[in-house]
């Protein structure tokens, strides 16, 4: 099985839905934003092995937005770098994984739950690797939501002004953070503009069509780092969870779940 | 002090290039030899405390050995979260060097002040503690700290007290500085170190002090404490979780009974008026004068 297939969005959504049905988990909807950021990013660009999970001179991904790492474990679990019981048991007494990033699950790197903690580390990772002519990459996943952190535009400040052309920022844009449109509470538009002058390659492009994610990934940055604000829905999958923010903290009934599974086409 | 910092820092970035110092705009002079030296391995990343931190990790997770320096105001305390979930969590090999600890920036105010960065620290899982008095304190810390590869905090305090040790040190055990009286110790750390050392001369107490903090020196504790009637803990830092909070926890720890503790520290309130070094520390009853003076009371009555 290609990567790709092995990491179809449709089966990553089905696998976050047995997961949070499983735990009784919110975030489901900020898992579902950025699912085909992540199928695109580990079946075509950052395709190392589990074994290679401990060298650091590899390809990164850095989910900063830490409420979203169910889609991250839906993946690892589909590329066999952790084992599908501990998704199974998710939230059980004694289990492994927690409801927000943690640095010690391999492939996951950091502490991302507190906001504003994964770009900076990106940042130095990617500063790192540059130093040791390393043509390895770093990609960022954050969200819109947590660009209100000064953290992020320290960062950000820091890595146009080094031209760390091997840092790639994805913004997850789904338009919402916990308490409602980011437009409502501290508009952050026009983003794409506002990476430019922070000395950004900028990209705007759609977060749930993998070829348009894909060519964003591709494109030359001319030497700079680059930022893909990459436009989703929060919830994307489920008709009733899109745009809802709801599905921010709401958990799955029994009902629901089942109901969610059939629009996945899994009876 | 600060010149053989200065020389430390240099000389480990020469010796091993994975070594790379970050300043968040602070430090001036400090940093003109490793500049000079090993200019690639020296980053003014700008006045942005909590991402250099996070890029510290982030550079100790892609190999290199980074040193981050700031003001104690600021690192640790302006960016205690970092170092908890960045840096502590994954017991990466940071070195974070907090200057001007303690009253040192007395005319600034309180914010540049800090008396609480032992206390906001020591509760961190991973990270080790320490304390220098005077240069050779500073080498035996820096040096550990370089080997340990976890993450240390390294407390630069008032740097130009008089100095302490006449010779190197072996390690960053408890040192004994005087011995006489079997009733009463004094325990110092950091910059009141030397006027402890007074203050034992001159009323014939014993005397210890701690270069390091974090891991406690529990041995120490279990076999010396229990040989004094009275300790007397001198530091300059808050009263909470320092090193007179440190001595009790470990005490309770080693389950022995501590001797009648007396705490000679920074009190629970912010400057007031501005002054020089003695005039801050005055107004906790805590520069050279007051203190000699309160241990003599203590030890002979007023």
């Amino acid at each position: 099985m290609t990567r790709s297939s092995l990491l179809d969005p449709k089966e990553l959504r089905k696998s976050v839905l047995h997961m949070a049905r499983a735990g009784s988990s919110v975030h489901i909807a900020c898992a579902f934003s950025l699912i085909e950021v992540v199928s695109v990013l580990y079946s075509k660009f950052v395709t190392c092995e589990k074994a290679d999970l401990s060298n650091p001179l590899r390809d990164h991904v850095i989910l900063s937005k830490g409420h979203g790492v169910m889609a991250m474990y839906a993946a690892f679990a589909k590329l066999g770098w952790i084992e599908q019981i501990h998704l199974d048991r998710y939230f059980s007494d004694g289990s492994m994984l927690h409801g927000l990033a943690e640095a010690k699950i391999p492939g996951l790197e950091v502490c991302s739950g507190s906001l504003g903690h994964g770009l900076p580390i990106a940042t130095g990772m990617a500063l790192g690797l540059k130093r040791q002519n390393s043509s390895k990459q770093v990609y960022c996943i954050v969200g819109d939501g947590e660009l209100n952190e000064g953290t992020m535009w320290e960062a950000i400040l820091f890595a146009g002004h080094h031209d760390l052309s091997n840092l790639t920022i994805i913004v997850d844009a789904n338009g919402f953070q916990a308490m409602g449109p980011c437009e409502t509470v501290a508009d952050l538009e026009p983003l794409p503009d506002k990476f430019t002058s922070f000395g950004f390659h900028a990209i705007d492009c759609d977060g749930h069509d993998v070829a348009k994610i894909e060519a964003a990934l591709r494109a030359s940055s001319g030497g700079k780092p680059k930022a893909i604000v990459a436009r989703t829905v929060k919830g994307k999958g489920i008709t009733w969870m899109e745009h809802d923010n709801e599905w921010h903290y709401r958990r799955l009934n029994d009902e629901l779940f089942s109901k969610a599974l059939k629009e996945l086409g899994e009876a | 002090m600060r010149e053989r910092l200065s020389n430390l820092i240099s000389e480990f970035a020469k010796r091993d290039p994975r070594a790379i110092v970050l300043s968040g705009d602070h430090g001036y002079a400090l940093f003109d030899e490793i500049r000079r030296n090993c200019s690639s391995q020296f980053i003014n990343v700008g006045v942005m405390e909590q991402a250099m931190v996070g890029m510290a990790a982030g550079l100790a997770k892609t190999g290199a050995l980074p040193i981050v320096y700031g003001l104690s105001a600021f690192v640790p305390i302006r960016v205690l979260e970092q170092i908890k979930l960045d840096v502590c969590y994954s017991n990466l090999p940071v070195i974070f060097l907090g200057d001007g600890a303690g009253l040192v920036y007395t005319t600034l105010g309180s914010s540049h002040q800090c008396a609480e960065d032992i206390a906001a620290l020591r509760p961190m899982p991973n990270i080790q503690i320490y304390s220098p008095a005077d240069e050779q304190e500073l080498v035996v810390c820096f040096n550990e700290a370089i080997a340990s590869k976890a993450p240390c905090y390294i407390r630069i305090g008032k740097s130009d007290r008089p100095v302490v040790h006449s010779k190197p040190l072996a390690s960053t055990e408890p040192v004994r500085l005087h011995e006489a009286s079997k009733k009463v110790c004094l325990v110092s750390s950091g910059s009141m170190t030397s006027i402890a050392q007074e203050a034992a001369k001159r009323f014939k107490l014993s005397h210890y002090c701690l270069p390091r903090l974090k891991p406690f020196p529990r041995e120490w504790v279990k076999s010396i404490l229990p040989d004094f009637e009275r300790v007397i803990v001198i530091e300059e830092h808050s009263r909470f979780g320092g090193v007179c909070s440190a001595l009790m926890d470990a005490a309770c720890e080693a389950g022995i009974r501590p001797p009648l503790m007396t705490s000679l520290s920074l009190q629970d309130k912010f400057a007031d008026k501005c002054g020089s070094y003695q005039y801050a520390l005055s107004e906790h009853g805590m520069n050279d004068e007051q203190i000699l003076s309160r241990v003599q009371v203590l030890v002979e009555g007023s």
